[in-house]
């Protein structure tokens, strides 16, 4: 057995399921060679031979932020699958370009990774820093953090058409968390697809944006559903619409922007990148890892209690997911004038 | 009140023994320059993961009543508030260190820290629901006029020149503008560096104004006389508790107001506290030169504001400040969501928080007791050794936050403007004041005028800001009418103490 994992956290589960794969090894080795055998033996194989003994993962989130919640979860289920210890860093400088480079900066021996959200891209895009999404590598996508759209419950509106009613006879007032962000994009472009009179006014936060929804100084606000859930459950909120592609298994009454015949779709990834030149063997060990910890049931349940969408994205397809996110970002930046 | 109680009656060891490291960890964090009780709760937020809930959560509430405390121990003995609310106390506090009277300066400061701990423990058990309302009452307008009332304060924190004070104060709101536009989304003022991209922390400013210009100055001067501190904290007698609690109940008013409020902070809150309890002193010339009830009005509001800033996060589940948005982390990871739910799904938790603070507020006076000889000791060495440690403790501080050279490049810069500012007597107080509210000044004014569809009339249709414009245009023209009045009648007796001081 590997010595590193004397020293492994508290989770004893691993170091048992990694013996009882060597014993089955043992048996099933003069026996036919079955598919099932090759997943464990390459499994086990690979767990075994992680290049390094401390991975970590950066993020730009702040300690108790979205990804990094995100990523402290990930990793107690990570770590025993890549048999190495996970460490989350918080690099909370020039929103994300710290983080990023960082992450530029480092070698691709498996040892350094970023949690990726549209922030990377964004900074990337809107402060030219000396290192942008186009020096790091994406190399997994776990999760699509579903926005949804919300009023407070003692609004009169009932639907998303009762709210665009109210900016056709005179003028709608929509609230988004921060000006530089996915949530004010996806209202600016619903303003876009309907062509109506609204003003689409930032905040500072996803909670300074609640409290004016709640005193009902806006008509709407967008958000992620985790932020919402308390004051859902409490009844003063009202969901009205997700920016999603489908509709979501907790709200399935609620209807997507899309069916309701505006072209916006939102899709606030949730996944990792790495330094450029990873070796191919090392991608392979991640994206099994993964693939393996998106099934563990107990994880199930927790993504699931944070509304996450799953949305695995493999390592070929991520870069062009990524491309094509950033170069729709860069137009509707343009667009608004944020950018020249 | 019940939770509290049948928390304090099944108190567990390790709720009380969290709330004592917490309190422990909180004031050396808040102490250290550049370390605010965010980045101290923050430090803490990991290790968090494998404790129980409700010993988590009073662990990390608990650091933050010690780190606001904390904050004032640098401001009175090295003229470096450790935190952005110690500003406030930075005044009379190292003027009576200067005096000699440090002991009794770090005295005040903690007993009115406990006192405003414990009023403002009181308001979040007893009026967390009518405090949550009125959090809920405050819109744009609003906040754009609370910002102004704030900002009103500078027409008597201004010192012997009104108009030396409006361009320090002008200095601040410019240096505000720079970052991300807040509402546009367009970069302003950063000439291409990613690392002004979230503007400049008024922390950095303030060190670089108070502390770098101050070993500056001392650097630049013959060894002045100091008067030795017997290194003995000395709480105020009776006649002096007395005197202190008009500064007190004015503490605790503003700071629990204003810990309600998301965004506005602790800082408004001992600035304003600050100056009225001046205005309402019957020993007025005193402030600025020393004065016992300086120290206690802003350090009373800022720990009551550490307290009743928990309301909108326990309510609504929304945090007001950065500090209140780690311990809303520390919620999520033990998978608790605070806002409306909690207390009905979580009850316990709650009571356990309640109980967990309160045992913080009686720790904070122990503790702060015990480490105080040490803290005086180390300010009672020779200057040169003195001031050394100072740039060392202040230049591993700011390093330490981000790693980044940048940012101590930003205090460096600050220090030489503030050592300037001092030689041509520009006071600084102003300058603080226009950089922590002028970003909440143009982003709430601006998104006003969104609202209103570019209508100014909003700021007067909205019964919250009418008001507080209204009381900021009284202080103004009861401040100016003053002054005016003072300079036709010549008097000689300069009532007005200037801030930024010899």
């Amino acid at each position: 057995m590997n010595p590193r994992q004397a020293v492994r956290p508290i989770d004893r589960t691993p170091n048992r399921s990694e013996y009882q794969a060597s014993i089955m090894i043992s048996r099933l080795r003069r026996a036919a060679i079955s598919v099932l055998f090759l997943v464990i033996l390459s499994f086990s194989t690979y767990a075994q031979n992680y290049p390094v003994e401390t991975i970590t993962i950066l993020t730009h989130s702040r300690p108790g932020g979205g990804s990094d919640v995100f990523l402290r979860e990930l990793s107690r289920y990570l770590t025993p699958k890549l048999g190495a210890n996970i460490i989350v860093k918080n690099v909370t400088g020039g929103s994300g370009a710290a983080a990023i480079a960082e992450l530029s900066r480092a070698k691709p021996d498996g040892s350094k990774f970023y949690a990726t959200t549209p922030t990377f891209i964004y900074t990337s895009l809107l402060s030219q820093p000396a290192y942008t999404y186009k020096d790091v590598e994406p190399l997994v996508n776990l999760f699509f953090d579903p926005e949804l759209i919300y009023t407070a419950a003692d609004s009169s509106f009932q639907s998303l058409e009762d709210v665009l009613d109210k900016a056709r006879s005179s003028r709608g007032l929509w609230g988004a968390a921060n000006p530089g962000s996915l949530e004010r994009q996806s209202l600016e472009q619903l303003k876009l697809a309907t062509g109506l009179n609204a003003a689409v006014i930032s905040h500072e936060g996803g909670g300074d944006l609640m409290i004016n929804v709640l005193n009902r100084t806006l008509d709407i606000g967008v958000g992620e559903a985790q932020e919402l859930q308390s004051q859902l459950a409490a009844g003063r909120l009202r969901v009205l619409a997700t920016f999603s592609d489908a509709r979501l298994s907790q709200f399935p009454n609620i209807p997507t922007v899309h069916e309701l015949g505006y072209e916006v779709i939102v899709r606030k990834f949730r996944g990792i990148a790495a330094p450029k030149g990873l070796t191919t063997d090392l991608i392979i060990q991640w994206e099994q890892a993964i693939q393996t910890v998106l099934e563990n049931p107990e994880y199930k349940a927790s993504y699931l209690a944070d509304s996450l969408l799953l949305n695995y994205i493999n390592h070929s397809e991520y870069q062009g997911f990524i491309d094509e996110f950033a170069s729709e970002t860069e137009d509707y930046l343009r667009t608004v004038g944020i950018i020249e | 009140m019940d939770a509290l109680l049948s928390s304090l009656a099944n108190l567990e060891f390790y709720l009380a023994l969290a709330a004592v490291l917490g309190v422990a960890w909180g004031i050396v964090g808040g102490a250290l320059p550049g370390i605010s009780p965010s980045i101290t709760m923050a430090l803490l937020l990991p290790f968090t993961y494998a404790l129980e809930p409700s010993m988590a959560i009073v662990l990390l509430a608990s650091t933050y009543v010690g780190a606001e405390y904390g904050g004032s121990i640098p401001a009175i003995l090295i003229r470096t508030p450790g935190t952005n609310a110690a500003a406030a106390a930075v005044i009379d506090g190292y003027e009576m260190n200067r005096q000699g009277k440090a002991g009794l300066a770090l005295g005040i400061s903690l007993y009115s820290g406990v006192i405003g701990s414990l009023i403002g423990l009181l308001a979040l058990v007893l009026l967390s629901e009518p405090l949550a309302k009125l959090a809920l009452a405050f819109t744009p307008p609003a906040y754009f006029a609370l910002g102004i009332l704030g900002l009103s304060v500078i027409v008597s924190l201004s010192g012997e020149s009104l108009v030396k004070g409006l361009i320090a104060a002008l200095l601040g709101l410019m240096i505000s503008t720079i970052g991300t536009d807040p509402v546009s989304g367009i970069s302003r003022f950063t000439f291409g560096f990613s690392d002004l991209l979230s503007g400049i922390q008024p922390i950095l400013i303030m060190v670089g104004l108070f502390a770098m210009s101050e070993l500056l100055k001392q650097a630049s001067t013959q060894d002045e006389v100091r008067v030795k501190t017997a290194p003995r904290i000395q709480f105020p007698d009776n006649a002096l508790k007395k005197r202190l609690i008009l500064p007190q109940s004015i503490g605790a008013l503003f700071g629990g107001f204003e810990g309600v409020m998301p965004g506005a902070g602790g800082t408004i809150a001992s600035f304003m506290s600050y100056n009225e309890a001046k205005r309402w002193s019957k020993s007025k010339h005193e402030f600025g030169k020393g004065s016992p009830e300086g120290i206690a009005a802003p350090e009373t509001a800022n720990n009551t504001v550490a307290e009743t800033s928990l309301i909108p996060l326990l309510s609504f589940g929304i945090p007001g400040s950065n500090s209140t948005a780690i311990l809303l982390g520390g919620f999520l990871i033990h998978g608790l969501i605070p806002g409306p739910m909690l207390f009905s799904r979580s009850g316990e938790i709650v009571g356990d928080l309640y109980a967990g603070l309160l045992i913080a507020a009686i720790a904070l006076l122990f503790i702060g007791i015990t480490i105080m000889p040490a803290c005086i000791w180390l300010v009672n060495r020779p200057r040169p050794y003195l001031n050394a440690f100072i740039l060392a403790l202040i230049m591993s501080g700011i390093y330490s936050i981000n790693n980044s050279l940048f940012e101590l490049s930003v205090v460096l810069v600050a220090g030489i403007i503030g050592y300037f500012m001092r030689l041509l007597k520009f006071p600084f107080l102003p300058t603080v004041l226009g950089l922590v509210l002028g970003f909440m000044i143009e982003s709430n004014f601006r998104r006003s005028l969104l609202l209103s569809g570019d209508e100014l009339s909003i700021f007067v249709s909205d019964r919250i800001s009418l008001v507080l414009l209204s009381v900021a245009g009284l202080f103004i023209i009861g401040s100016l009418a003053k002054r005016l009045l003072q300079t036709l009648i010549g008097n000689s007796e300069k009532q007005l103490p200037s801030s930024a001081e010899s």
